[in-house]
């Protein structure tokens, strides 16, 4: 290495360096503490007590814990199938380049935009409250209107409306993908008689493939992880039907102050999301169909 | 050139750390937290503004939020040892606090005078006290009540609440009110963090917790299935609302409470909050009674006076002395008194208590009577809830009030597993 090389890298590193500091700050060192800190008794007052892995025992019989559990894998095996298949089914419809569907797309992505907000949680509420819109809707129908938010079976579905309806950023890939496929395929088909549904099933999925598992790992990821909206919307109940993971976790962190225990949870988390992700991966050779059979 | 530049850019950082050093030479700043409503941020700002004016050399910087990220805050400053000089401070806590040495005992500035108690009865100073010294001064002195609309219970013919009511005539009540009205007899007493239920264990003679915090403070599960089936039989009546109905309203501002809005005629609050509601309510004139008593021969009285909260000063404060002389302001200075206007509770000293009296508004009226009223009728103060006691709340009583209320187990069933779960957690710390 010369000289001038030499003081190349330097520069680069130094351009960087606002990236690295930050990453190690603010990301690596945190998840190290976490980690640490899983095996202590921590209520940020008092210094961390060493506990071993009394916190993992802990959740074993937590049935607040269980009841997140329950709560999260209902809404990610709910919520993420129906919105990969409703931003699916809006980017078929959208696929065809006419005047409007740039000013189409953009309205369809903007629930996307706004959709995480606290703004559209607390339009939510007011939505399915039990003097809500749905309900006075369905009033001026002659039917009487459940209490949407109070009732144990349905609290948890006015969470899924919310993330179906948020299919933005998935519809978006989906689109790209379906533009990637060659027209020259379903001409092929039609010509040998293939319809509608068949060229869907025989060409679109197979050559949509990897963009469904791009998006259905990025959705399992962002499921697990799904907050805000159970915070404001239903804070957990009732009877914990949409207390998720991250609040239960968010709740033992800043509400109780139980660090250790709740750092311990967030592990948890990384194993469980890093399972569900491998099994995308892992099964993906069954169902995704890469062009390049052997360079994949 | 490059010199040049970096040049300029080390000035800069100088000037930077300089402008923010500088000025804290020259003037004394002193950071205040507190937590509260927006009514409550309003006037203490103004009450903020009066104390700079007097003390020019010192700048304050408020900082502020609701309850919840208070402490959120608060014990994560702890943690970076960067907490404000002055910090409103809960009797839950306060204790905590003390022996973890973060809160300075204010003995030697109320001996010096610069916190001056002199018109201070000595039971309004000692639930500041921990081991025998001075941690928090009393912000105002607070009462559970039973608020109600007189207007309502008139037009159901109703005779108002006396003194020394029980739970018995509060069913009957409540009743009366849904069956005539068609509105809810009584709102909040369901969850209410188990404050109802520590007060009705109170009135039976006991209380939530034993006095070493380490165990379950009632020996007979039939206290907690009794109330839980009074629970049960006024939300079948619909007398409260159901549960249903209350978690799909979840927390509520005042401007959505029902006895607000009037769909109810009575409604569970600590005295000082009836400033917030009868504004909320439009200057409706509320009431306030006592705290039904147990329906038991002899019951005790089921109410007690609280601090409704303190102001300590932070043993990481660089001015305590300044600190102090705030505190001493909040706590005498009339002028700020007529802003405050008794909104954090009836004001300790009896000097201010005296002359803000032509400035009261009706609802700190009715809070002042019901206050002295409460006096009468109250038991010592109970000792603060042991460490734990937020998880009791939040990860046990809540879940079986809710799991109780929704018919998913019975009172007999839940009145075990509330004692399991409750002593564990206790034994734990």
């Amino acid at each position: 290495m010369n000289k001038r090389e030499r003081y190349n890298n330097v520069m680069g590193y130094l351009f960087i360096s606002p990236w690295l500091i930050g990453f190690f700050i603010f990301t690596l060192f945190p998840i190290i503490a976490s980690f640490i800190l899983a095996f202590t008794r921590y209520d940020v007052l008092s210094p961390p007590r060493w506990i071993g892995i009394d916190n993992w025992f802990r959740l074993l019989e937590d049935t607040r814990y269980h009841n997140s559990l329950k709560a999260t894998f209902y809404y990610v095996f709910t919520a993420v199938p129906l919105r990969l298949i409703f931003a699916l089914l809006v980017a078929m419809l959208l696929k065809p380049s006419t005047r409007l569907a740039g000013l189409y797309r953009g309205i369809y992505y903007l629930p996307s935009l706004i959709g995480g907000s606290v703004a559209v949680a607390v339009v939510w509420r007011q939505v399915f409250g039990s003097e809500g819109l749905i309900n006075f809707i369905l009033g001026m129908m002659g039917i009487k209107g459940l209490n949407w938010l109070g009732n144990p079976s349905t609290a948890i579905w006015t969470l899924i409306i919310l993330a179906v309806w948020q299919f933005g950023s998935p519809m978006l890939i989906f689109l790209a993908g379906l533009k990637q496929i060659p027209d020259s395929l379903y001409e092929a088909a039609s010509i040998d008689g293939a319809k509608g549904w068949d060229q869907f099933i025989k060409i679109t999925l197979p050559m949509l493939s990897p963009v469904i598992l791009f998006n259905l790992i990025m959705q399992i990821i962002n499921g697990f992880m799904v907050f805000t909206q159970a915070y404001i919307i239903t804070s957990g109940g009732p009877l914990d039907t949409t207390l998720f993971y991250s609040l239960y976790l968010y709740q033992k962190a800043f509400q109780s102050f139980e660090m250790g225990y709740a750092s311990a949870m967030a592990w948890v988390l990384l194993m469980i999301i890093a399972f569900f992700t491998a099994l995308a991966f892992k099964s993906s050779r069954f169902w995704v169909y890469y062009e390049s059979e052997e360079g994949k | 050139m490059h010199k040049w530049v970096s040049g300029i850019l080390v000035l800069l950082m100088c000037l930077t750390v300089f402008s923010t050093i500088l000025p804290a030479q020259e003037k004394i700043s002193l950071r205040v937290a507190w937590w509260g409503s927006q009514d409550r941020h309003n006037r203490t700002l103004k009450a903020i503004e009066l104390f700079e004016k007097k003390y020019p050399n010192i700048k304050i910087y408020p900082e502020y939020t609701a309850w919840n990220d208070y402490w959120t805050k608060l014990n994560t400053q702890a943690a970076g040892k960067n907490l404000p000089d002055v910090i409103q401070h809960d009797y839950a806590y306060l204790s905590e606090w003390a022996t973890r040495g973060l809160v300075l005992p204010l003995d030697e500035y109320i001996s010096k005078g610069i916190i001056d108690l002199s018109s201070v009865a000595e039971n309004q100073i000692s639930p500041g006290k921990i081991g025998g010294k001075v941690y928090g001064i009393n912000l105002g002195t607070n009462s559970l009540g039973m608020l109600y609309d007189p207007e309502l219970f008139k037009k159901a013919g109703i005779p108002f609440p006396k003194v020394g009511w029980t739970w018995n005539d509060f069913r009957e009540i409540a009743t009366r009110l849904k069956n005539k009205l068609g509105i809810y007899g009584a709102e909040a007493i369901t969850k209410a963090d188990a404050q109802v239920f520590k007060v009705w264990l109170m009135s039976h003679g006991y209380w939530l917790y034993s006095e070493d915090g380490k165990s379950i403070g009632y020996k007979d599960d039939k206290l907690f299935v009794d109330w839980f089936n009074l629970l049960l039989d006024l939300q079948s009546k619909g007398a409260i609302p159901s549960i249903e109905t209350d978690i799909a309203r979840g927390t509520l501002g005042v401007e959505d409470m029902f006895i607000v809005t009037q769909k109810s005629a009575m409604g569970l609050l600590w005295s000082n909050q009836i400033v917030a509601v009868s504004k909320a309510a439009k200057e409706r004139p509320l009431r306030f009674a006592l705290m039904p008593r147990a329906p038991i021969p002899n019951a005790k009285p089921a109410n007690y006076l609280k601090a409704s909260q303190f102001f300590s000063v932070t043993s990481q404060s660089k001015h305590p002395k300044e600190a102090a002389m705030f505190i001493d302001f909040f706590t005498n200075s009339l002028e700020a008194n007529k802003v405050l206007l008794a909104e954090r509770g009836v004001p300790i000293s009896s000097k201010i208590q005296k002359s803000l009296l032509p400035f009261l508004g009706s609802s700190q009226r009715e809070m002042f009577n019901f206050v002295s009223l409460a006096e009468k009728n109250s038991l010592p103060i109970p000792p603060p809830d042991p460490p734990g006691a937020t998880d009791v709340v939040n990860n046990v009583w809540n879940p079986i009030v809710e799991q109780i209320l929704y018919g998913r187990i019975t009172p007999d069933k839940a009145a075990v597993e509330f004692r399991d779960k409750v002593t564990k957690i206790l034994q734990q710390r």
